[in-house]
């Protein structure tokens, strides 16, 4: 079932508002790690989250209005695509474990998750494309 | 696996349709329509349904595995 435009956007504005709130309490309760790299801390980052959210669902409310078609075949090369991503991310967990074996991993826990997420969306993005091309 | 048969080509010029309008009254993008046409992408049978619906004639006139 397609969700409408106008339900995606509250759903996202509500999301980053949340982030947003839970940031401002971290940084005032001070909860959580002063060392969070790149953003200082864990509520920085959440407010950074909640700041970014909230500009892309007011972008897609005003210039989004157009209602995308996504049939069968969209979802059919998604699904493709997610197990393609899901098999990566296997096989990496794999090499990077015997990576750590080798030589001890150092970087901080955060950075290494967000490398593996923005890896993974690579990933998903790069199957979609390709098999696009094939079915 | 392929489709033995695959005749919505023929009827959809038959009826004298774009891929472009097709692809609108079935509710699918263009991408897909070509995509059954050159055999690369097999329909799922509600989407073969409604192209037989559309065109008013059996599945198995369009399409055969």
């Amino acid at each position: 079932m397609e969700m409408e435009n106008k339900t995606r956007v509250t759903i996202m504005y509500a999301i980053a508002l949340v982030a947003f709130i839970l940031g401002l309490l971290f940084n005032y309760f001070k909860i959580g790690s002063p060392h969070f790299q790149t953003f200082g801390s864990v509520g920085n980052w959440l407010i950074y989250l909640g700041f970014v959210g909230l500009i892309i669902a007011t972008v897609r409310l005003i210039f989004v209005s157009k209602k995308k078609t996504t049939d069968e075949r969209m979802e059919f090369v998604a699904t493709k695509a997610l197990r393609i991503s899901f098999l990566s991310l296997i096989i990496g967990a794999f090499i990077i474990m015997i990576i750590d074996g080798i030589k001890t991993i150092t970087i901080p826990y955060h950075m290494f998750m967000s490398y593996l997420v923005c890896g993974l969306l690579l990933i998903y993005i790069i199957a979609y494309k390709i098999l696009l091309k094939f079915y | 696996m392929a489709l033995k048969k695959n005749k919505l080509k023929e009827y959809r010029e038959k009826n004298k349709m774009t891929q472009e309008k097709l692809a609108g009254i079935i509710g699918v993008t263009r991408q897909t329509i070509i995509s059954i046409e050159n055999g690369k992408y097999i329909p799922s049978l509600p989407l073969a349904l409604k192209f037989s619906k559309l065109f008013k004639c059996k599945v198995e006139n369009l399409f055969e595995v």
